[in-house]
């Protein structure tokens, strides 16, 4: 198949996994009673109210959170030329653990902790940027040991808060954001990130030539005429931006980042110009179809959408990955 | 065409080379040639831009280096060197089209009829061609050498830097690499080679450039150097000159 029509059939995937997404729930909706709440969203009534307050904004940050990690992972691996990253190598996720456990304890209302976890998470992925300074651009091991060695402090941190936190009866509070969930978010938060998201969109549009270049190596990428310096701080930049966002709106998502681009990759290749828009179609379809799951597996309650993305996507994973490698898989390089 | 002129280099804080003068012409093969760690890779580097110069003014085409953009750097100097990186998931023809790199500003995406003629001479120059498809993981060293070159033909530049194009390689490929380099520069491109072995410098240059004590000893004809006792002083061995039936100069360490 054309990597063409590859594109268009993993994009096609995004909104029939958000229409199946629309349909599960604690309440009954057939398709045409959606369709038709789809139609008219101003109507008042119950079931408009499920689709356009409850559903949809769901489903709609399911996409972006997915979207975003999974473009952030595969900008970061190019860049570093290195399958192992994610898109939390620079401490984002790591820094608004630690910020949003502290406001937690502190009391601070939870409306503000996504803005708490987003600027955490973009100062942590600027203070590892710093560190792994040299010349004008960025040394990738530098970066990795700056980015893993700040994620343990941080890590700490939250391990120290939530001991101290489990008398106060905050724990639960704080484990519940560590591991990941679109529960209880809305529209307002959705346009408080989206413009973030979509800054780190763009950037991630202007990033597609440089990750082309850099796949034969950084001193070839220079010989050229790429900027490989200006490349870096525009490809860490947007996929700081993303990585932050998603964490803002769902708190740690693990897996998504370091295994849609894999997965990408073996379908489309590793041309940026079809590997970006595959991470985003699988990313959204992806993330949107695990929390459909991780609400109703278990409703009433809710099943963390990074443990459900563990349980089932680490052994698929490693089925596909550990097992002798066929042609095809071969052919993709992974 | 290329000129150098009171050209100083450092690495690492230490000086290496100091007023290297040289003009290397349009349509010339040169072969660059010196001990190891004389400063062959690095002033070829500093001639495409990718180290810096202490001092001295390069000019390329006429223009100085220094007020040139990367991009336009790249759109008169390539850079081939054969240093190793995974490829695992490129294609033959995807490593060439990146040679394409400086034609493109961040928006354009889509390769030109100019882009695609461009990969596809530059694959066929190196007889590649029919490997276009094929990934660059499966190739042999002689293969891959000629990806590379390729990628540095793709670039459509009127200079041509190489860093020791022939290592590693058995006699057939090396004497093919260094054919096709010779009707590249017969074809009106500026060749500039870092060779160790000097009866390839000799059989296929136009003029020898050595390298030695810091500076640029000589740049002449092969038979001007073969023929005199610089090479052992440079290279701190004693040598045997051997002039065969057809004329031509062959050069014996030891």
């Amino acid at each position: 198949m054309k990597p063409t029509l590859k594109i268009i059939a993993l994009v096609a995937l995004v909104p029939a996994c958000g229409a199946a997404s629309l349909l599960v729930g604690s309440t009954p909706i057939s398709p045409v009673q959606i369709a038709q709440q789809l139609a008219h969203p101003h109507v008042p009534g119950v079931l408009n109210d499920i689709v356009w307050q409850l559903r949809l904004p769901r489903v709609c940050i399911a996409a972006v959170v997915g979207a975003s990690l999974a473009l952030a992972g595969a900008m970061l691996q190019g860049m570093l030329r290195n399958p192992l990253v994610d898109p939390y190598l620079t401490g984002v996720s790591a820094a608004a653990a630690a910020a949003i456990a502290i406001a937690v304890i502190a009391g601070v209302a939870a409306s503000a902790t996504p803005a708490i976890g987003f600027v955490a998470g973009l100062a942590a992925a600027l203070l590892v940027a710093a560190l792994a300074r040299r010349g004008g651009g960025i040394d990738p091991n530098r970066l990795i040991l700056a980015g893993v060695s700040l994620s343990t402090l941080f890590a700490a941190v939250v391990t120290l808060v939530i001991i101290g936190a489990q008398s106060q009866g905050y724990a639960s509070t704080i484990l519940a954001w560590l591991a990941g969930s679109m529960a209880g978010r809305g529209w307002h938060d959705l346009a408080g990130i989206a413009p973030y998201a979509g800054v780190g969109g763009l950037l991630a549009l202007a990033s597609i030539s440089p990750l082309n270049a850099l796949r034969v190596g950084e001193l070839r990428a220079r010989a050229v005429g790429l900027d490989v310096a200006r490349a870096q701080w525009l490809i860490l930049g947007a996929s700081s931006l993303l990585a932050a966002s998603s964490v803002a709106l769902a708190g740690l998502v693990g897996f998504i980042g370091l295994i849609v681009p894999h997965f990408s990759r073996r379908i489309v290749g590793s041309d940026a110009r079809a590997l970006l828009p595959a991470c985003i179609a699988i990313g959204a379809a992806l993330c949107m179809v695990a929390d459909t799951v991780c609400r109703r597996i278990v409703a009433p309650a809710e099943l963390p959408i990074g443990v459900l993305l563990a349980i089932i996507g680490v052994p698929v994973f490693l089925y596909l990955y550990l097992r002798p490698a066929s042609g095809a898989a071969r052919s993709s390089g992974l | 065409m290329i000129e150098l002129d009171g050209i100083a280099l450092r690495i690492g804080g230490r000086p290496l080379l100091s007023e290297v003068n040289a003009q290397v012409d349009n349509g010339e093969f040169i072969a660059l040639l010196g001990p190891n760690g004389v400063g062959k890779t690095t002033l070829l580097r500093a001639i495409c831009g990718l180290h810096p110069i202490d001092r001295g003014t390069i000019l390329l085409d006429g223009a100085p280096s220094h007020d040139l953009s990367m991009l336009e750097r790249a759109r008169r100097v390539a850079f081939v060197t054969g240093d190793e990186v995974l490829l695992d998931a490129l294609s033959v023809r995807e490593v060439v089209s990146i040679g394409r790199f400086p034609y493109h500003r961040w928006w354009q995406w889509q390769e030109s009829e100019r882009d695609e003629d461009a990969i596809a001479a530059a694959l066929e120059a190196v007889h590649m061609a029919s490997f276009a498809q094929r990934l660059f993981s499966t190739l042999s060293a002689g293969e891959r050498q000629r990806v590379w070159i390729a990628l540095g033909l793709a670039q459509s530049t009127p200079i041509l830097l190489l860093d020791e194009p022939t290592s590693h390689l058995d006699v057939r490929v090396a004497h093919e690499i260094l054919a096709l380099l010779r009707r590249l520069a017969a074809n009106g491109k500026s060749v500039v080679c870092a060779l160790h072995d000097l009866n390839e410098a000799a059989a296929y240059a136009d003029r020898i450039a050595l390298l030695g004590d810091g500076t640029l000893l000589a740049l002449c004809e092969p038979t001007a150097l073969l023929g005199g006792s610089l090479l052992e002083r440079v290279y701190g061995i004693g040598m045997e000159l051997v002039r065969l039936p057809g004329g031509r100069l062959r050069v014996f360490a030891g």
